[in-house]
C-alpha cells in the first residue's frame, strides 16, 4: 500500500522536479485549497495509475511518478473549469487514461528518436483536447463567478496590500497546479526553497526576467504581472538552468535566454489559442526547454548534466567531483603498450609530428637518469635503451593488419616512403582501432586475425618508418586504414614516481610505468550480489551503532551497497576500484566513500594517489547549503581533495583536504584479507568489520 | 735524494708483448686517484684507513638499470633486496627508496627490516632456520614466507591454527636448471616429485594456502639460459598445482644469483668478457616466462638480487704498511686490510688500484693483510710495480657480502662512508673502538685484576 501512495504522491512532486513522496503528499494537501481541482487531480492520476496496473505495467516504472504526472496535470486543469457531477468523474477518468496513453506513446517516440524527455507535452496535448471537447458538454462547465474564493478573508486582505509584482510571482507559482493563489504560491515556492536553493533562485530569476521583458514589450506591467501564464518562465528557468544543465553562471544565462525567447512563443500561442478559448498551458515551457536542450545536445554542449541527481545541488556536486576525479577520455581507454619505466617523447598535439589529424598520438622512449635515450655514443640501434624491448598489446582485441618487412633505419635516417614503418593495427570491440608503429624488422609475433589479450607481446620496439631513432608510437584511429585520422584516448593507469594516475595522459618528458592488476587486491574488491558486510560503529572506542550493507545491482547494471538508510554506488574500472556516489540519509555510508574514494588494484610500496569527493560528504547543515549553492559560481567551494597512500599493502591512509572553510581530516582504511574492508577510521569514528561466527 | 736500498733480484721480462686481452703485463697498472671525483687521499685523511667507500650514484644506477632490464620485458616485476648481501642501513635505505622490498633469511634480518620501518607485508622471509616465534610474528605481520622444509610446514600449520586464519605460503623448490653445481639443500626437489607431494600435503592439511613459488638456482651464475630453464619449470609446476589443488600462483620468485663485474678465482677470463650483461639474463628469463604463461596471466615476478646491485658500488681503500721480499724472491706487501675485511677474497680476484703513477716494471706480488695469521692473504699473485710504504691500494668490487661477513678479529672494524650524489661524503658506520668489543662482556668479580 505504501508503494501505491508513494507512486501517486511522487506524481505531484515530479511537477516541481522533486523526487520525494513526502513533498508530493504536501503538494497534494495544498491542492485541497480548491477541492474541485484537488478532486479532479487525484481522480485523474488514480485512473492513470490503476489503468497502468491493470495492463500490468511493471511497478518499477511507475514508482517515480514519471508516467503519471501528466495525467495529474490534466486532471488538475479539468478541475479548474469543471463542475462536480458524476458525469464529470467519467470525463476526468477518460482524460486521465488518455493522458497516460499519450505519455507512454510520446515518451517512447521522444526518447527513441530525440533522446529527450517529454516534460509536460502530453498534458498540453490532452488538456487542449479535453478543453476543446468540453465546449460541447456545456452542462459540465462551471460558471466562474460561482466559484468561491478559497483564501481566508484576512489573508486575501493582507495579500491585496502586496504589490502586483510580488503577488504575480506567487500566483504564477500556484498556477502551475491550477491554483493561482498567493497563499498556494507562497507554500509552493517555500517548498522549492527548502528543497533546492538553486531551483528557487532560478524560479525568481526566470519569473522576473520573463515578466520584466514582457512588460516592456506589452507596454503594461499590470498585464505582464497579472498573466498567470508567466509560470512558464519559472518552469523554463528551473528546467534549463537547474535540471538539464549543470548549474553554473553559464547555464543560468542560457536559462535566462530561453525565458526571453519563450515570451514570443507564449504570446503567439495565446493569440492563436484564444480563438479556441484554450489557455497556453505549459506549451511555451515545453517548446523552449525541449528546443534548447535538443540544440545544446546536438552541438555537444559540455554543460549538459550526464547524471541528474535528486536536486540540482546534487547534480552539481557530483559533476564537480567527477570533473576533478576523471580526467581523460572515458571510452577509448588504453593500457600502456609496454612494461617498466618509459619516458614520454611526444604527447597529444605536439609541435613536431603529432599535429592536425594526427594529433592524438603518443611516442615513448626509455631514458636513463641523465635523460639520455642511449648509452655510449648512440650511433647504433642497440645503443638505444628502448630498442628491441617488447611492445605489449594495450587492449583486448583482434589483430587486423600487420606490416613486418621494413628495415630498421640507421640512426638519424628516416624512411619517408613508409611513414608508419612496421606496424600492428588492432580492433577494439568497443569500436575503435589502435595502431602501433616503428617496430623492429620481422619482430612481430602475432598474425592478422589473432585475438590478443592485454599484455600479449606484439613485437619489439624498433626504428622502421619515419623514425630517426628507436621509439614506440601509439595512436587510436576511427578506421583500420593505415594513416587514418586519429581520435582522442587516455591511458588506463600508470605511476609517475610513486604517484598513481587513472584514466589520464602523462606530460611530455615524464617517466611513467604501467601497473598490472594485483590478484590479491582484485579478489579483495570482488563483491558478489547479496554479499553482506557488517560493521560496528565505534566512537572513541565506544560502540554506538551498527552498519549492515548488502551488495545490490541497480537497473543500469551498477552495483551498490545498500544499508537501511541509503546506497553507496561502487564499481571497478580498468584496474581501479571506485566509490561513485552516495544516496540517501545514512550517516555511515559517506564515511566509506570519504576514506577510500578509489583504490588502485595494484600495490607498490609507498604508492600514493589523489582523488576528490562531493562536498556533501564533508559538510552538514547550513555549511552544506552554502557550499553547494556557492559552488555553482565558484567551483572551489566544492573542492574536497583526498590524498591517499599505501602504508602497507593492505592499509591505506588518507588526508582529506576541503578547499574552503574546513579543517583537514585524517582517515585510515584497512583492507580485509579475504573480502572488502576490515576497518575504516576517520577522526574518532571507526567502522570495524564484524566477523560472522560460522 | 737517496733512494731506499733494495736487494737485487732477476725477473723474467716480457717486454712489449701484449697478452690476448690487449694488456702488457709488464707495464699495465691500474691507477685510481678518485672515487666518484673525491680524492682518495682526502677520504683517508678524514676517515682513516682502511675505509669502506660506497657510491650512492652507482647503486642507484645499477638498480635502475636492472629494474629497467626486467620490468620493460615483463610487466609485473618486484625486487626484494637481499639483506644478507649488505645490511648497512644506508645501503638498505637506498634500495628501498629505489622500490625494492626486503628479502631476509633470519630472525635478526627480519627484525632489522621491521625495525627499519619496512612493513611486514613488504618482507620476503626465506631461509632454512625460522624459529616458531619469529615465524608467528612474520605470519601475523603478513610477510611472504617461502617454506624450506616439511618441519616448517608443521610449524606454520600450528601457527595457522593458533591465529585462526589461513596462512599463505610460498614453496621453495630446487630443480635442475642445467647449472653446475645444482643447489639441492634448500626447498623441495621438483624432478623427484617431492615438491608436488609437499603441495599435496599442504592442500590436505587445509590450514595453509600456496600463493607462490620460490627457487634460487645458485650464485654468480654466468649462464643466462639457466634462468630460462628455471622459469619454464616453475611456471609449469605452478599451473600443475593450480589445476590440481585450486591454488592461485600470485608470484614466481626466481631468487638471485646474478653476477657482478667481479672475477671468480676459477675464471681465466676478465669479468667484462666472462660475465654476460644483465640484459641477457632479463631477456632469457622473461622470454621463457611470457612464453610459458597463459594469456592475460601476469603473476608477480620477484627477484632477490643482492650482489648484482651493490657489489660494483663498493670499494675498500687500504694502506701499504710494509714491503717485503719472500725467500723465493716473490715480492710481498703487507696492508692494513686483509681477509678480516675482505671475506669475498676467498673466491674473487679483485681489481687492485694504486693511488699514484709509479715507475718500474710489474712484478708478481703477494698481498697480505694485517692479521697475525698465516691465512691472511688477499691476493696470491698480482702484477704490481714496486710500491712504497703509504701507497693506497683500492680493492673493488667489494660491495657485496664483505660488510656482512667481515670479522672482528685481531683488528678493529673501520669506518664505512657513502659518497652521495652531489659528492658529499658521509659516515654510514663508525669505526669500532675497544668499548664496542667489550660492551657485551661480563667479567666475574673474582677475576678482576688490580681491583
Amino acid at each position: 500500500m505504501k508503494d501505491h501512495f508513494k507512486a501517486i504522491f511522487c506524481s505531484y512532486a515530479e511537477i516541481f522536479f522533486f523526487q520525494s513522496g513526502w513533498l508530493g503528499a504536501l503538494i497534494f494537501v495544498m491542492t485541497l485549497v480548491n477541492p474541485f481541482v484537488a478532486l479532479c487531480g487525484i481522480l485523474s492520476v488514480l485512473a492513470a495509475y490503476l489503468f497502468a496496473r491493470f495492463i500490468r505495467m511493471e511497478t518499477v516504472y511507475l514508482e517515480s511518478g514519471y508516467y503519471t504526472y501528466n495525467p495529474l496535470l490534466v486532471g488538475l486543469s479539468l478541475g479548474y473549469i469543471l463542475d462536480v457531477t458524476p458525469l464529470m468523474a467519467f470525463f476526468v477518468i477518460s482524460a486521465g487514461i488518455l493522458a497516460f496513453m499519450s505519455t507512454i506513446l510520446m515518451a517512447n517516440i521522444f526518447t527513441t528518436y530525440l533522446s529527450l524527455p517529454i516534460l509536460s507535452l502530453p498534458f498540453v496535448v490532452c488538456s487542449s483536447l479535453t478543453y476543446l471537447a468540453s465546449r460541447r458538454y456545456s452542462n459540465l462547465l462551471v460558471a466562474w463567478e460561482s466559484r468561491p474564493s478559497y483564501t481566508p478573508k484576512f489573508l486575501s486582505d493582507l495579500f491585496s496590500h502586496l504589490p502586483i509584482w510580488l503577488t504575480g510571482y506567487f500566483e504564477s507559482f500556484g498556477a502551475i497546479l491550477f491554483l493561482p493563489s498567493v497563499l498556494v504560491g507562497l507554500v509552493f515556492s517555500g517548498l522549492v526553497l527548502g528543497y533546492s536553493r538553486i531551483l528557487f533562485f532560478l524560479s525568481v530569476l526566470g519569473y522576473y526576467v520573463g515578466t520584466g521583458v514582457r512588460a516592456l514589450l506589452l507596454g503594461s506591467s499590470e498585464q505582464a504581472f497579472g498573466d498567470i501564464a508567466s509560470f512558464n518562465f519559472i518552469l523554463i528557468a528551473m528546467a534549463v538552468g537547474g535540471v538539464f544543465l549543470i548549474p553554473s553562471p553559464r547555464s543560468y544565462l542560457i536559462a535566462t535566454v530561453a525565458v526571453v525567447v519563450s515570451i514570443l512563443i507564449l504570446d503567439s500561442i495565446e493569440v492563436f489559442m484564444s480563438y479556441y478559448t484554450i489557455p497556453a498551458f505549459t506549451l511555451p515551457f515545453n517548446i523552449a526547454s525541449l528546443g534548447f536542450i535538443y540544440v545544446l545536445g546536438l552541438l555537444k554542449y559540455a554543460g549538459i548534466a550526464q547524471y541528474v541527481g535528486a536536486t540540482p545541488e546534487e547534480t552539481l556536486e557530483n559533476h564537480l567531483a567527477d570533473k576533478l576525479r576523471y580526467h581523460g577520455e572515458q571510452q577509448r581507454t588504453l593500457h600502456l603498450p609496454f612494461s617498466g619505466p618509459w619516458t614520454v617523447w611526444q604527447g597529444f598535439d605536439s609541435g613536431w609530428t603529432h599535429k592536425a589529424k594526427y594529433k592524438y598520438a603518443y611516442d615513448f622512449v626509455i631514458a636513463d637518469e641523465e635523460g639520455n635515450n642511449y648509452r655510449d655514443a648512440g650511433e647504433n640501434l642497440e645503443d638505444f635503451y628502448c630498442f628491441d624491448r617488447p611492445v605489449l598489446s594495450p587492449i583486448r582485441g583482434r589483430v587486423i593488419r600487420i606490416i613486418n618487412n621494413l628495415p630498421d633505419n640507421p640512426i638519424g635516417q628516416v624512411d619517408e616512403a613508409n611513414n608508419w614503418g612496421n606496424l600492428v593495427i588492432l580492433e577494439d570491440p568497443r569500436g575503435f582501432h589502435v595502431e602501433i608503429s616503428h617496430l623492429v624488422h620481422e619482430s612481430i609475433e602475432v598474425n592478422e586475425g589473432d585475438w590478443v589479450e592485454r599484455g600479449t607481446i606484439l613485437g619489439r620496439c624498433g626504428n622502421s618508418g619515419y623514425s630517426p631513432q628507436p621509439h614506440l608510437h601509439i595512436q587510436v584511429q576511427a578506421s583500420d586504414k593505415i594513416g587514418a585520422e586519429t581520435l582522442p584516448f587516455s591511458f588506463v593507469s600508470f605511476i609517475d614516481g610513486n604517484s598513481y594516475f587513472a584514466n589520464d595522459l602523462p606530460d611530455e618528458k615524464k617517466t611513467i610505468e604501467p601497473l598490472f592488476i594485483d590478484k590479491r587486491l582484485d579478489s579483495v574488491t570482488t563483491f558478489l550480489l547479496d554479499d553482506v558486510l557488517k560493521f560496528e560503529v565505534l566512537q572513541d572506542g565506544e560502540l554506538i551503532d551498527v552498519l549492515e550493507v548488502e551488495v545490490k545491482n541497480a537497473l543500469d547494471g551498477t552495483f551498490y551497497f545498500e544499508s537501511s538508510q541509503g546506497r553507496l554506488y561502487f564499481g571497478k574500472h580498468e584496474g581501479t576500484f571506485y566509490f561513485y556516489r552516495v544516496e540517501g540519509r545514512d550517516r555511515w555510508l559517506p564515511l566509506l566513500f570519504l576514506a577510500l574514494p578509489r583504490l588502485p588494484l595494484a600495490h607498490k610500496p609507498g604508492m600514493s594517489w589523489s582523488d576528490f569527493v562531493p562536498v556533501g560528504l564533508t559538510t552538514t547543515g547550513f555549511q552544506r547549503v552554502m557550499a553547494r549553492f556557492a559552488s555553482a559560481f565558484l567551483p572551489d567551494f566544492a573542492r574536497v581533495q583526498v590524498n591517499q597512500k599505501f602504508r602497507t599493502s593492505n592499509v591505506v591512509e588518507a588526508v582529506i583536504r576541503p578547499g574552503t572553510l574546513q579543517l583537514e581530516r585524517k582517515a585510515e582504511v584497512t583492507l580485509d584479507t579475504k573480502l572488502g574492508l576490515a576497518s575504516v577510521k576517520i577522526d574518532n569514528t571507526e567502522l570495524r568489520r564484524k566477523k560472522d561466527e560460522e | 735524494m737517496k733512494l731506499p736500498y733494495e736487494k737485487p733480484v732477476i725477473n723474467k721480462l716480457q717486454s712489449g708483448l701484449m697478452n690476448k686481452f690487449g694488456r702488457s703485463p709488464a707495464y699495465a697498472r691500474r691507477v685510481r686517484e678518485h672515487i666518484e671525483d673525491v680524492p682518495i687521499e682526502d677520504l683517508v685523511n678524514e676517515f682513516g684507513s682502511p675505509l669502506y667507500v660506497y657510491s650512492e650514484r652507482e647503486i642507484r644506477r645499477k638498480h635502475r638499470e636492472m629494474y629497467s632490464a626486467f620490468s620493460t620485458r615483463y610487466p609485473n616485476v618486484v625486487f626484494g633486496w637481499s639483506y644478507k648481501t649488505n645490511y648497512l642501513q644506508a645501503i638498505c635505505a637506498i634500495m628501498h627508496q629505489e622500490g625494492s622490498i626486503a628479502e631476509v633469511v633470519s630472525q635478526m634480518e627480519y627484525e632489522k627490516a621491521r625495525d627499519f620501518g619496512i612493513p611486514g607485508d613488504q618482507v620476503i622471509f626465506n631461509g632454512p632456520h625460522k624459529s616458531p616465534e619469529i615465524l608467528e610474528r612474520a605470519v601475523s605481520e603478513g610477510a611472504t614466507i617461502n617454506v624450506d622444509h616439511l618441519d616448517e610446514i608443521y610449524d606454520l600449520e600450528q601457527i595457522a591454527e593458533k591465529l585462526g586464519q589461513t596462512v599463505r605460503i610460498g614453496v621453495r623448490l630446487n630443480l635442475d636448471a642445467g647449472i653446475y653445481p645444482q643447489w639441492s639443500r634448500f626447498g623441495f626437489n621438483l624432478e623427484s616429485g617431492q615438491a608436488y607431494d609437499t603441495v599435496k600435503r599442504v592442500s590436505n592439511g587445509g590450514k595453509l594456502e600456496v600463493a607462490g613459488l620460490h627457487c634460487h638456482i645458485g650464485t654468480f651464475i654466468t649462464e643466462p639460459e639457466g634462468y630460462a630453464n628455471q622459469v619454464r619449470k616453475m611456471v609449469a609446476f605452478g599451473y600443475e598445482i593450480e589445476d590440481a589443488f585450486g591454488f592461485s600462483m600470485e608470484y614466481i620468485d626466481i631468487g638471485g644469483g646474478f653476477p657482478s663485474w667481479n672475477r671468480l678465482k676459477s675464471s681465466y677470463l676478465a669479468a667484462d668478457i666472462a660475465v654476460p650483461p644483465i640484459d641477457e639474463f632479463a631477456e632469457e628469463a622473461t622470454r621463457a616466462l611470457t612464453n610459458s604463461l597463459r594469456p592475460g596471466d601476469f603473476p608477480k615476478l620477484i627477484l632477490e638480487s643482492g650482489r648484482a646491485l651493490v657489489d660494483d658500488a663498493g670499494y675498500l681503500v687500504s694502506t701499504l704498511v710494509a714491503a717485503k721480499r719472500l725467500p723465493d724472491g716473490t715480492r710481498a706487501y703487507v696492508l692494513d686490510a686483509g681477509v678480516n675485511l675482505l671475506y669475498t677474497s676467498y673466491w674473487y680476484k679483485f681489481n687492485i688500484d694504486i693511488d699514484r703513477e709509479v715507475n718500474g716494471i710489474n712484478e708478481n706480488s703477494v698481498i697480505y693483510g694485517p692479521l697475525c695469521m698465516n691465512i691472511d692473504v688477499v691476493d696470491e699473485g698480482v702484477l704490481l710495480p714496486p710500491l712504497s710504504r703509504g701507497t693506497r691500494l683500492t680493492f673493488s668490487p667489494i660491495g657485496a657480502y664483505n660488510n656482512t661477513q667481515w670479522m672482528q678479529f685481531i683488528e678493529y672494524r673501520p669506518n664505512c662512508v657513502l659518497i652521495g650524489p652531489d659528492g658529499q661524503v658521509e659516515v654510514i658506520r663508525e669505526a669500532e673502538d675497544l668499548s664496542d668489543i667489550q660492551r657485551r662482556e661480563r667479567l666475574p668479580e673474582r677475576l678482576g685484576l688490580g681491583g
